[in-house]
């Protein structure tokens, strides 16, 4: 469980580290899932570009009424937040569900996004809550929606020359609860499935859920059930239909159930 | 809590463990610390396949820092298959693990080539260049299709046909514990160097004790075990896995020989996941025969084992067990037991903690269970029929179970445990019980006690620790005896060239067997103290009175220890303890709920009582009673070795194979019942294994409560707990 030989090269600016950027490297952020790949040899880039001196992506930040994280935002900053506490509960919820504090402490926001675990939390919590995911290359920029970035299990629409360098989020409707539920075989495991939900006046809603696919997706059915006060079980059951298997089907019913009585409450 | 408090002025006491601020601080030394001038590394080429001929292995001429690759070929006249260790009336299959594959490999993990070279990271790079020719063979997955015995052992007492044909009922059951890896926080590991002057390999390895370790390599390499040093250090966990030598132990003292370089190989975490010998993959046929007033009359099993690929030196050890303890704690008159060990295309099985224990408990406190269902009766009041109650109590199967009060731990594990509580809304709720019997000590050890010149002492042990806390048990025991302070003992062990002669750390035994040795030695040395300031006191030996102070003659002249040994510098004693089997037992209780929307499994309470006799440390006691049901409840919700069809482990990292977490530790009420055994001086038995022994049983009898009599096996997942609701319907 060594890594296979790989240059290392740390960008000390986002220019420098977009340069360095291409088909056979890799960034390297908090390392906490790209390092495990490495050393089982699954990933194998010529070059890692370490991104962890890139203190202009450490940044967590109200703008009016949207928060700005960094890319290289640690997961730990995320969970200690007071701003993100009381003005995006659900991302504070979520977050502490991503593995063990150290593994927190290290992983970073972006690097959830870019890695795109099917399982993860942090990115079925941007989905549901409709963020942006800024994204540069060496020659442009560009806006991602949440729904729109992630196309499989470890994909994205990222290409080999980007860098994802900030997350944004929208602030939740007026009047808005959330709720997050999840179901792992133990405290801090892989999530087998999962559901976000938030609830606001006047129909608004977002239903999202992890384990019916290899990708975050959003329950349209479920969200106009639940903008339409359907009952808690009910949106369960709507969100549940995007999944195969008995088991699957009851989780993800059980847990949209639980995410929206939380949003309720 | 302890009971019955049979606490001397040191043993008995819960004193905390000297050793850990040693390990906290982080000035502990395990086997990858080792570094030596010249070190060379080792990686491991292993089978890909489950099954295959082995056609052509093609080496690379270069690769960056590469020192040699090693093949079976190599090996040859220089090391042989590890040797085989076959129960007593068994028969085992001349089926050892080769060192490195021959022309067949048989499962996907097993060491083709070893790659050696400057650093492990070189030596992986190296091994990717190694090409391995497989023709591929059909592999053996589950051992009911297995055509290939590798142990069969029949054991029988009293008359079974007779007893059945009288049975009013007759009751039968299958049940099966899966695979699991041990999973120690550090993995396996060998440091080896060879000094072709003196002709001495000496080998450090990350293994419960030197003893096993020495013999088994001196029977590999065809060296007299004279010519070998074996040293144990600090040592990150083992549970069983750790107790035979491991085949890359031997490729590791091969290279250094042939190369003339000390050679290490610190195995990794997926190393570990495929080749280290795994646990439990048992499954049993079981039939009680009952009066149907609930008397147990007879008991017929037939217990499949899922041994693997090879026997490997204890691979046949936990079945027998399994075999000789069916007939648990219950006072049934007449048995007969079936075991057949069949090869698979796994790595193969071992012991891991409990070996062997758990399962015979998981299919005889299942059985009963099902049993009282049957015939009507509350599970507790079928086994307060039939529990053993007089002591020395011959088993049927063949085992003399010297001493206990089932009873007594039954009645106060239920007490601990509490009425099965109103389960919260959308959850069904079970209450279980278990109880179990165990082997424990058995053979020999010994100990050297000696005086140092400062008035401490120093005690030499034959069994060395991997977790288990001798440096504090064992100055207990020597400090009682010696009226000294706990203190002022020092123990030495895991090195070969200094430690006397002993079998080693497992099956619960180091206190019983090597804490008898040691208690032996050290009053050994008081003798020899009390005669020689007899001698220096002009007083009779036993006129002398002795206490933390020294030696106080009638006429008030004194000696302390460090007194004494300035003028007499050669004190010391060794003693030799041997002792037929000792039997620990005891009773488990587990509440559970089930949520019935996603069948999770929540334990909610743990009862633990264990008589483990005489206890030296509840403090370390209680701690063994912990790490065993964390370990249970671990094989209860999440743990299980997967295999696919073409025998591939599907289950090799932590991202597979899950492990319990503090968090889903529940309360847990853990109280010992002391009845000491006649078989040793201090009347110890075995605590190691009783959690891990106990809780599977005890949970998978509340499950099939909560279920309503259904019955399933472990894992306990929510995809299973839900399947069995939706088929059977909630109650």
């Amino acid at each position: 469980m060594k890594p296979a030989p790989f240059e290392y090269s740390v960008a000390a600016t986002v220019e420098e580290a977009l340069g360095l950027l291409g088909e056979d490297s890799r960034p390297l952020a908090g390392g906490q899932s790209l390092v495990p790949l490495l050393n089982f040899r699954l990933a194998r880039p010529e070059r890692l570009v370490d991104l962890n001196r890139l203190h202009e992506l450490d940044y967590l930040r109200q703008d009016g009424e949207r928060l700005r994280m960094g890319a290289l935002t640690r997961q730990a900053t995320v969970e200690r937040s007071p701003l993100v506490a009381a003005r995006w509960p659900l991302l504070a919820e979520a977050v502490r569900l991503v593995g063990h504090p150290a593994i927190r402490s290290r992983g970073t926001v972006g690097g959830s996004v870019a890695h795109a675990d099917p399982t993860a939390e942090l990115p079925l919590t941007f989905v549901a809550l409709d963020a942006r995911f800024h994204l540069r290359s060496p020659t442009a920029a560009r806006t991602v929606e949440a729904r729109d970035m992630f196309l499989g299990p470890l994909t994205t629409v990222l290409g080999a020359d980007e860098l994802l360098v900030e997350v944004e989020l929208p602030p939740l409707p007026e009047g808005a609860g959330t709720g997050f539920a999840e179901f792992a075989r133990t405290h801090g495991d892989f999530a087998v499935a999962g559901a976000a939900a938030v609830a606001a006046p006047a129909g608004r809603a977002a239903v999202a859920v992890l384990g019916a696919d290899s990708i975050p997706l959003r329950c349209e059915e479920a969200e106009r059930a639940l903008g339409q006060e359907a009952p808690a079980p009910e949106v369960g059951e709507l969100a549940a239909q995007l999944a195969d298997g008995a088991h699957r089907r009851a989780l993800l019913a059980e847990l949209v159930r639980r995410a929206v009585e939380r949003a309720r409450s | 809590m302890t009971t019955e408090a049979k606490g001397g002025r040191v043993t008995g006491r819960p004193l905390a463990r000297r050793e850990d601020a040693r390990i906290l601080d982080g000035r502990s030394r395990y086997l990858d610390d080792i570094e030596l001038p010249g070190l060379a590394h080792l990686a491991f080429v292993r089978s890909p396949d489950a099954h295959a001929r082995v056609s052509e292995i093609r080496v690379p001429e270069d690769s960056p820092g590469l020192i040699a690759v090693l093949t079976g070929r190599d090996l040859e006249g220089r090391a042989r298959p590890l040797p085989i260790q076959a129960p007593e009336g068994a028969e085992a299959a001349d089926e050892p693990h080769p060192v490195l594959a021959g022309e067949v490999v048989r499962y996907a993990g097993e060491p083709v080539a070893a790659v050696v070279a400057e650093s492990r990271a070189l030596a992986e790079d190296a091994a990717e260049l190694v090409e391995v020719d497989l023709e591929p063979l059909d592999p053996v997955v589950e051992p009911s299709r297995s055509q290939v015995e590798l142990v069969r052992w029949h054991g029988e007492g009293g008359d079974v046909d007779g007893a059945f044909a009288a049975a009013d009922e007759i009751v039968t059951g299958a049940y099966s514990l899966p695979r699991l890896a041990a999973v120690p926080m550090e993995t396996r590991g060998a440091v080896a160097s060879y000094d072709s002057a003196g002709d001495l390999l000496t080998i450090w390895c990350s293994a419960q004790d030197t003893h096993r370790q020495l013999k088994q390599l001196a029977a590999v390499l065809g060296r007299a075990p004279e010519s070998i040093r074996v040293v144990i250090p600090d040592v990150g966990g083992a549970f069983g896995s750790k107790g035979s030598l491991a085949p890359e132990a031997a490729v590791a003292a091969v290279a250094a020989m042939v190369l003339s370089r000390p050679v290490k190989w610190a195995e990794d975490r997926l190393e570990n996941f495929v080749a280290a010998y795994q646990g439990r993959g048992m499954r049993a046929d079981v039939e009680l025969a009952l009066t149907s007033g609930g008397r147990m009359l007879a008991l017929r099993a037939k217990v499949v084992a899922d041994l693997g690929a090879y026997l490997l030196p204890t691979t046949a050890i936990p079945p027998h067990t399994t075999a000789m303890l069916m007939t648990g704690c219950y006072d049934i008159p007449a048995a007969r037991v079936e075991l057949w060990g069949m090869r698979t295309n796994k790595v193969p099985t071992g012991p891991y903690r409990g070996a062997g224990r758990p399962e015979a408990a998981y299919f005889v406190e299942s059985l009963v269970d099902d049993a009282a269902r049957r015939l009507g009766l509350d599970p507790v009041e079928l086994r307060r029929r039939n529990l053993v109650s007089s002591f020395p109590h011959p088993s049927p199967l063949g085992w003399t179970y010297d001493s206990g009060d089932y009873r007594r731990c039954l009645e106060l594990a239920l007490e601990l445990a509490g009425p099965k509580p109103d389960p919260e809304a959308g959850r069904v709720a079970g209450r279980g019980v278990s109880m179990y019997v165990e082997r424990a000590g058995g053979q020999f050890e010994s100990a050297r006690a000696k005086l140092e010149r400062d008035g401490s002492v120093t005690i030499l042990s034959s069994t060395s620790p991997h977790g288990q806390g001798h440096e504090t048990t064992f100055a207990q025991i020597a400090a009682e005896r010696l009226q000294i302070d706990p203190a002022r003992v020092k123990l030495s062990f895991g090195d070969s060239a200094l430690s006397p002669p002993g079998i080693g750390t497992f099956a619960s035994r180091s206190v019983a067997m090597g804490g008898s040795a040691v208690a032996l030695a050290a009053d050994g040395l008081a003798g020899r103290c009390r005669e020689t300031a007899a001698e220096l006191l002009e007083a009779a030996a036993d006129d002398l009175s002795w206490d933390e102070r020294g030696l106080h003659g009638a006429d008030g002249r004194s000696l302390s220890l460090a007194e004494l040994a300035a003028v007499a510098p050669e004190l010391e004693s060794d003693a030799r303890f041997e002792s037929d089997l000792v039997f620990s037992s005891g009773a488990y209780a587990a509440l559970v709920e089930i949520e019935q929307t996603t069948g999770r499994l929540h334990v909610s309470r743990v009862a633990a009582v264990d008589d483990a006799g005489t206890i030296v440390n509840p403090l370390l006691a209680e701690g063994q009673v912990l790490g065993g049901i964390a370990q249970g409840l671990g094989e209860c919700l999440v743990e299980e070795m997967i295999y696919d069809e073409e025998g591939q482990p599907t289950s090799a990292s932590f991202a597979d194979y899950s492990l319990l977490t503090a968090a889903e530790m529940p309360p847990v009420a853990a109280a010992f019942v002391e009845t000491p055994t006649p078989l040793n001086p201090l009347g110890a038995k075995g605590i190691g294994e009783g959690g891990a022994i106990g809780t599977p049983a005890a949970v998978g009898n509340a499950v099939a409560d909560a279920l309503g009599g259904r019955r399933l096996d472990p894992p306990f997942t929510g995809e299973k707990l839900w399947q069995a609701m939706q088929e059977s319907g909630p109650r």
